[in-house]
């Protein structure tokens, strides 16, 4: 272990134990995951910065999105992430999810990702390479060291608007909401 | 290869008009009503393996042009003769106004996904189609979004766009 760490553990032992334990969702969309086996695997190994891939939502806490999301998609990826448990990160992967990257003006791809789920940090490029991933996954360290990797919290409180979003695009859902929906002003 | 082809589809069907814009690309112009009989005689032929089903929206003739695009299997001798170098690619030209066409399962049986996805990107109704449900999209379009006609940034702006912010909708309460 690190010695110059040691007050970090002392001070914040849950924290650290978030930041160095990251499992992330087996979870492909778009073009992205191309990067993400050779980042997984033996060449950049990703299990140096404590990422591993998780064989299941409800066992994992980062959530990679690596491409465009389609309506469809959007509805798996809701799905997905309101089963992880918290503390729950994610990171928007390429810049598809962004802003629509080359997609902007397409007829069944959903532009701006954070207005379904809140996203903790994004990692621009089309395609970002895997040293990117890394760089991303040292600047979460970083946000969850100063608490500002916060999205699930935001979720929560927000869920209404959240919940609002994800009805307007995909109609009627077909799961009862997660939270319970006052009037917004708790 | 090419030669022999041509003359046979000329003699059996007078109409069609056939070019050959390169030595491995035969492309058969036909009437709509003499696809299925076509199809047919190609696939005794050889050309047996169905690529595509493809559809070209022209606006301006006010056509929807089906583009079946097939080609050989390879002989057990692996070579490639002439024959399995060549892409065989049959056009034909349906109205827009009422897009109805003949499916060609009978002839192809993986023609089915093909004509589905036709139908719900381009709106072509295929007749006797066992099932003709959407394939990808998950929404109703007023316009079958790849007609030329669909207006994809007025859609985005429409729909997409019109999805607040979340940060933007809780500072304002």
């Amino acid at each position: 272990m690190d010695r110059n760490q040691l007050i970090k553990w002392l001070k914040a032992p849950a924290k650290m134990s978030h930041k160095y334990s990251l499992h992330a969702v087996y979870f492909c969309t778009g073009c992205g995951i191309i990067e993400v086996p050779p980042s997984i695997t033996a060449r950049w190994d990703a299990e140096r910065f404590g990422v591993l891939p998780a064989a299941s939502p409800r066992q994992s806490n980062l959530f990679l999105i690596t491409g465009y999301v389609s309506v469809k998609t959007l509805k798996a990826i809701i799905r997905t992430y309101e089963q992880m448990p918290d503390p729950k990160f994610t990171v928007g992967f390429g810049s598809c999810p962004i802003n629509g990257g080359m997609y902007w003006d397409s007829y069944n791809t959903i532009k701006h990702l954070d207005k379904y789920i809140p996203v903790d940090g994004w990692i621009a490029g089309c395609m970002p390479r895997p040293e990117a991933i890394f760089i991303g996954v040292t600047h979460l360290w970083t946000l969850i060291d100063k608490g500002m990797a916060n999205g699930y919290q935001k979720y929560r409180d927000r869920y209404k608007y959240y919940r609002a979003n994800q009805e307007q695009v995909l109609g009627t859902l077909d799961w009862p909401p997660l939270l319970p929906i006052g009037d917004g002003n708790e | 290869m090419n030669k022999i082809l041509r003359d046979e589809l000329q003699s059996v069907f007078g109409a069609v008009r056939i070019t050959t814009p390169e030595n491995t690309r035969v492309i058969i112009n036909a009437k709509k009503d003499t696809v299925l009989p076509l199809l047919r005689f190609l696939k005794e032929k050889g050309y047996q393996h169905l690529a595509l089903i493809s559809c070209v929206d022209w606006i301006e003739a006010q056509e929807l042009e089906m583009v079946y695009i097939l080609s050989a299997y390879l002989g057990s001798d692996h070579a490639f003769s002439d024959k399995e170098q060549t892409n065989v690619i049959l056009k034909t030209r349906i109205s827009r106004e009422n897009p109805e066409f003949q499916t060609v399962i009978p002839v192809f049986q993986n023609a089915e996904p093909y004509e589905r996805e036709l139908h719900e990107l381009y709106g072509i109704r295929f007749k006797n189609h066992p099932r003709l449900v959407p394939l990808f999209l998950d929404r109703e379009y007023s316009i079958p979004p790849f007609r030329k006609d669909f207006d994809t940034r007025r859609y985005v702006k429409e729909v997409f766009d019109q999805v607040p912010f979340v940060e933007k909708e809780a500072e304002k309460v």
